[in-house]
């Protein structure tokens, strides 16, 4: 007996209550790619699916995940296992070896979004086309069984004339906004429905999950993000993209309340030049990026930067500029910045001091630490004082003092706005299927030659507080319009 | 105005207190009276809920007339409070748990109108209760936002839509404990599973949309501040953790084999990683870390 006048599950995604799985194709010899093509588009298999994406991401959750970069360098990585591995124990090497330290760039993370992704095409396209039909092309004439079995049905004996109790019908369901169709096959078959393009709101819900894919996939590919730009006050710096952009930190500002000591703003008066001429200029605070062209610059850290300057014993200028004191030493809390001379082969560490206690380095003074650039050997280390030049492996380093830096995050990312436009059509499409579900109704008119005989109607799917009411009122208005007083 | 603000958050603890006591009268004398029923005729409960007795139903109402104060009392504590900081009162745990609990009131009542069930109210009137205890007990200070959080727009709306999720993911938990209460059909006079079933499923229908709407709105107020519209934060991954809970909950309840127990089951999950994603600001090191006691 079937109370589904619908053929297989193509009339809705999640909002239809019919399942059909089990009893497709079985026995017959099912090619490979069938058999692939039923696990896709199963609904079941999904939900398997979205439970792993959501074990992986409770695995991102409850374990640490290493900073980006981590992975790709293996003595950072050495690093930071190390610094793991009194919370983890013999767990550290477990995890590692099961990608759980990165487990959004992991191969089970990578493969589950690209299994998910096949898996939503498949289903859209699996069903879109039955829920075109049912939209467009309904059947209007349905079995007996579906009016004798639907768990929401209704008969009522009418006496009149066919056409114009049809008329009524159609009016009351009219008036109940309802489409209506007719079919006349000796008895009038009659079919009505709501919201029949609701359900493909969860079609284009799922869509925009793959829309949303594709967007974060277009940024991966095409954008460009440095996380770590640094600008000394008054410094200029060259933007990484190779396109003659640099940006020049006119001064950075911390501020904070003066009630709780809680930090109240951070702001970067920022200056871009294009080829060194002013192209544009903004404070960038942390709710408020400087954004040029498809470039976008965020407020994102800070910290102190050293006034540095080297000479040659001659006098000549070899470098001037604002150095981010940017790291801190791992065992002493030092900050640390560095700089190159590449006419000379050096690399130059300036060290700063933790405070008034630090017996290496003073308030007031930096400690410069001269590395030979090609091979990394120490040349000199030497503590000096600010505002007095002193020889360092054979040039003149002069502190002048001490200033800030910014630290910002620059970005250009294509893929964003297709993730907006996934995630609009994401909210409104499961709104509209979720908010609008497609009502049906079936109805049968049959009159005996004596003008009397029975109006039938149903509805089809599982029966829910408000389907009960929608239906219950629809049968007392066309209880009551079959009543009036004309039919007679 | 933070006086005011005050005043109403203890009235609405005390009438939400109260109307706490009256459901359970409510429920009690209505489960006595289905037990005296079935004993004489056989029949157990009405086509909705519990069998009437007149004393049954007038502490019902009575529960709700207080219920409704209590909410009605809660919405004023928004509106003073939001008036005193200038954004909606999202910026702390304190002001985001006595939110919670209006999320919880505000569509608990949204489903007792429709379908009456207050024994679904005696299980849910006690979370907001709790959570506006539990915000009593931490620091109520007004204080101003820290630089991550200068967006009053993103701030109200971001987290005014999270509310309402987390209180109809409230709601479909209650009515999936209800649930579970009754494995072999209609017991005691709870409402009927089936009844339970809907109500649930109502209440993630509501719930996942906005949940959706949250880790969007999320997304877009990180690409402002933080220059990345996701970036596997704790807070963010757990978010979205719980939204593919409550899809996996939609499709399950389509599947042969997964309706009923085991997506009653998934209710209970996913309200787990509700309240996992709502205070995580204590145990998360990410950026959403300034949300907690200070």
């Amino acid at each position: 007996m079937t109370e589904q006048v619908q053929t297989g599950h193509l009339s809705g995604l999640a909002t239809d209550p019919v399942v059909v799985e089990a009893d497709r194709g079985r026995g017959a010899a099912r090619g490979i790619f069938e058999a692939l093509w039923d696990l896709l588009t199963s609904m079941r298999f999904s939900l398997f699916v979205i439970l792993a994406m959501a074990a992986l991401g409770l695995v991102g959750t409850l374990v640490i995940q290493a900073p980006v970069g981590v992975a790709s360098d293996a003595t950072a990585k050495a690093d930071w296992l190390a610094g793991v591995r009194p919370r983890y124990g013999g767990w550290t090497d477990i995890f590692d070896r099961l990608q759980f330290f990165s487990i959004f760039g992991s191969i089970w993370f990578r493969g589950l979004t690209a299994f998910l992704t096949i898996s939503l095409l498949a289903c859209m396209v699996q069903r879109a086309p039955g829920l075109w039909r049912t939209a467009t092309k309904p059947r209007v004439t349905v079995g007996d069984g579906f009016f004798a079995h639907a768990r929401e049905r209704d008969t009522i004996v009418v006496r009149g004339e066919a056409a114009e109790l049809t008329g009524r019908v159609v009016g009351v369901l009219r008036k109940h906004h309802y489409r209506v169709l007719l079919d006349d096959d000796g008895a009038v078959n009659l079919y009505g429905d709501r919201f029949r393009w609701a359900p493909f709101g969860s079609l284009i819900g799922h869509l925009a999950i793959v829309v949303i894919f594709a967007g974060v996939m277009a940024g991966s590919l095409f954008g460009f993000r440095d996380d770590s730009f640094m600008i000394a006050e008054g410094s200029t710096a060259l933007v990484p993209t190779g396109e003659g952009l640099s940006v020049k930190l006119i001064s950075f500002e911390d501020a904070y309340y003066t009630d709780t000591g809680a930090p109240s703003d951070y702001a970067s008066d920022l200056v871009v030049l294009q080829d060194g001429r002013d192209v544009a200029r903004h404070t960038a605070r942390v709710n408020d990026p400087l954004r040029y062209g498809d470039l976008s610059f965020y407020q994102s850290f800070y910290g102190p930067a050293a006034v540095m300057s080297v000479t040659e014993t001659d006098g000549r200028v070899l470098f001037t500029d604002g150095v981010p004191l940017a790291w801190e030493t791992k065992d002493d809390g030092r900050r640390v910045g560095t700089f190159t001379i590449p006419s000379k082969d050096i690399t130059v560490w300036v060290v700063g001091t933790w405070g008034g206690t630090d017996p290496l380095v003073k308030p007031g003074q930096m400690r410069v630490e001269t590395y030979r650039a090609s091979t990394g050997d120490p040349i000199e280390q030497l503590t000096i004082d600010q505002g007095v030049a002193t020889a360092v492996s054979g040039l003149n380093f002069t502190f002048d003092r001490e200033i800030q830096y910014t630290g910002l995050s620059v970005s250009r990312d294509p893929g964003t706005i297709l993730v907006w436009i996934g995630s609009i059509l994401l909210i409104a499409g499961f709104t509209i299927g979720f908010m609008l579900p497609h009502r049906r109704i079936w109805g049968r008119l049959v009159l005996r030659p004596n003008g009397v005989g029975t109006l039938s109607v149903a509805t089809p799917g599982r029966v829910t507080h408000d389907v009960d009411r929608a239906f219950t009122d629809l049968v007392t208005d066309l209880r009551a319009a079959c009543a009036a007083p004309t039919a007679i | 105005m933070e006086k005011m603000s005050y005043y109403s958050f203890v009235a609405a603890a005390i009438a939400v207190g109260l109307a706490f006591v009256l459901y359970l009268m409510h429920v009690l004398s209505g489960l006595r009276a289905a037990r005296m029923q079935s004993a004489g005729t056989g029949t157990t409960t009405g086509t909705l809920g519990l069998f009437m007795g007149s004393r049954t139903a007038t502490f019902g109402r009575y529960g709700s007339i207080l219920g409704w104060l209590g909410f009605a009392f809660l919405t004023a504590w928004l509106v003073f409070r939001t008036i005193a900081t200038g954004h909606g009162p999202f910026a702390n745990m304190y002001e985001f748990s006595v939110a919670f609990a209006w999320g919880i009131l505000g569509v608990y009542y949204w489903f007792e109108r429709g379908y009456q069930q207050r024994v679904l109210g005696l299980l849910v009137l006690p979370i907001a209760l709790g959570l506006m205890l539990y915000a009593a007990t931490i620091p109520a200070t007004i204080e101003p936002l820290v630089p991550a959080l200068q967006n009053n727009l993103l701030l109200t709306v971001h987290v005014a839509v999270a509310i309402v999720a987390y209180g109809a993911f409230a709601i479909a938990f209650g009515a999936a404990l209800l649930f579970l209460l009754q494995p072999s059909g209609p017991r005691w006079g709870l409402p009927k599973p089936a009844v339970l079933d809907e109500i649930g499923y109502k209440a993630v229908v509501i719930g996942f949309p906005f949940m959706a709407a949250v880790l969007v709105l999320g997304a877009l107020w990180a690409d402002v501040a933080w220059g990345r519209y996701w970036g596997w934060d704790p807070k963010e991954t757990a978010s979205l953790v719980t939204w593919l809970i409550y899809a996996t909950y939609l499709h399950a309840r389509v599947v042969r084999g997964w309706t009923g127990r085991r997506a009653a089951v998934l209710l209970l999950i996913g309200f787990a990683a509700t309240l996992f994603t709502y205070f995580g600001n204590y145990f998360f090191s990410g950026l959403h870390s300034y949300g907690g006691l200070g």
